[in-house]
């Protein structure tokens, strides 16, 4: 029993740290094309606008800090997808 | 003669008013009264000769509107906002950027290198900026980068997400309301060079799906659209033909 608790503490940052790589990895994957935007298919802005989704309730689970910015920075990568989209689905 | 007034006019309307050095200054005041410390006042020109806007804008996290980014000390501490480069750590021009927000209880001598800064100290620094300058007395950016005296960073270690350049150069032609007034060719190349799509789409041009969007010089004055920027932090209004780009004359 006692092991197992020690086990866990030990694991605990390391699962942590590995959280906090993997919403960094989409973070910067998904916001990384804005620049491209323009030139992405439908599908894509599709894609990406779901997959900032799927990642906001994670970054809505960190520290008030980070919330705070990489809440904004992806509303911001978000909207603008989503804007692309709209504007291509009039024309 | 007509055209002599209107500039003077326009100039008068559109132009700088108060001294060229806090031309583009922000008071950053939410939240410090509650903290007890004087509020920021935060000069453009010093960060802008040395960062892109969507440095700041896009990768820092700073909001468009005022009072909307929720700075605060423990932000900074932490190692956002203004304490993205402020950390003591960050090199620029070879000498680490001091720390903001020590956490100090008492406001101390270093607080106040932002807290209540010196007017005199930006008027100082200000007036040896070695920048070319519009007939404001303001810098005059498009022209400083062209001559090479500006090279702002686009990225930040650690901050910024790597990407390529933006490549955006289509021209918008936006048609003049007024029968005096020329029409304007938006270049969005020009503002490609320092900006991201996202520091100004869609928050301040929201998309066109329901028609075009209108917008006034007066909403542009009151700081809609064009005056986000202009008449704030970029070149100032009365400079019409800068964006009117064939010369103002009546039809």
């Amino acid at each position: 029993m006692r092991r197992g608790a020690l086990l866990a503490l030990l694991a605990f940052p390391a699962l942590a740290v590995r959280a906090q790589a993997d919403w960094k990895k989409e973070f910067e994957e998904v916001c990384s094309k804005t620049q491209d935007a323009m030139s992405l298919g439908l599908v894509e802005l599709r894609s990406l606008i779901g997959r900032c989704e799927t990642l906001k309730p994670q970054i809505d689970a960190l520290g008030p800090s980070e919330k705070k910015v990489y809440g904004k920075r992806l509303q911001a990568c978000r909207d603008l997808y989503a804007y692309v989209l709209q504007s291509r689905e009039k024309g | 003669m007509i055209q002599q007034i209107l500039a003077c006019a326009l100039g008068a309307a559109f132009g700088i008013t108060g001294p060229a050095h806090q031309y583009g200054q922000v008071i950053l005041d939410a939240g410090t009264h509650k903290a007890g410390v004087p509020a920021v006042a935060f000069d453009h020109w010093r960060h802008r000769a040395r960062f892109t806007c969507r440095l700041c804008h896009v990768d820092v996290g700073f909001a468009m509107e005022r009072g909307a980014t929720h700075i605060s000390a423990s932000t900074n501490r932490d190692g956002f906002h203004c304490g993205a480069c402020h950390n003591g750590k960050t090199e620029l021009e070879g000498k680490a950027i001091f720390a903001a927000c020590s956490g100090s209880r008492t406001l101390v001598a270093s607080c106040r290198r932002c807290h209540g800064g010196g007017s005199d100290k930006s008027r100082e620094d200000y007036a040896a900026l070695q920048l070319p300058r519009g007939s404001f007395g303001e810098v005059d950016w498009e022209r400083a980068e062209a001559q090479g005296k500006v090279r702002p960073l686009d990225a930040l270690e650690g901050v910024s997400i790597p990407r390529r350049a933006l490549k955006m150069d289509r021209d918008v032609h936006i048609e003049s309301q007024g029968a005096w007034m020329t029409d304007v060719k938006f270049s969005h190349k020009k503002h490609a060079i320092w900006n991201g799509c996202e520091v100004c789409h869609p928050e301040i041009f929201p998309s066109t799906k329901a028609g075009p969007v209108k917008f006034t010089m007066f909403q542009i004055a009151e700081g809609q659209s064009c005056g986000a920027c202009h008449g704030k932090v970029a070149f100032p209004l009365a400079y019409c033909d800068r964006c009117h780009t064939k010369p103002v004359q009546f039809r």
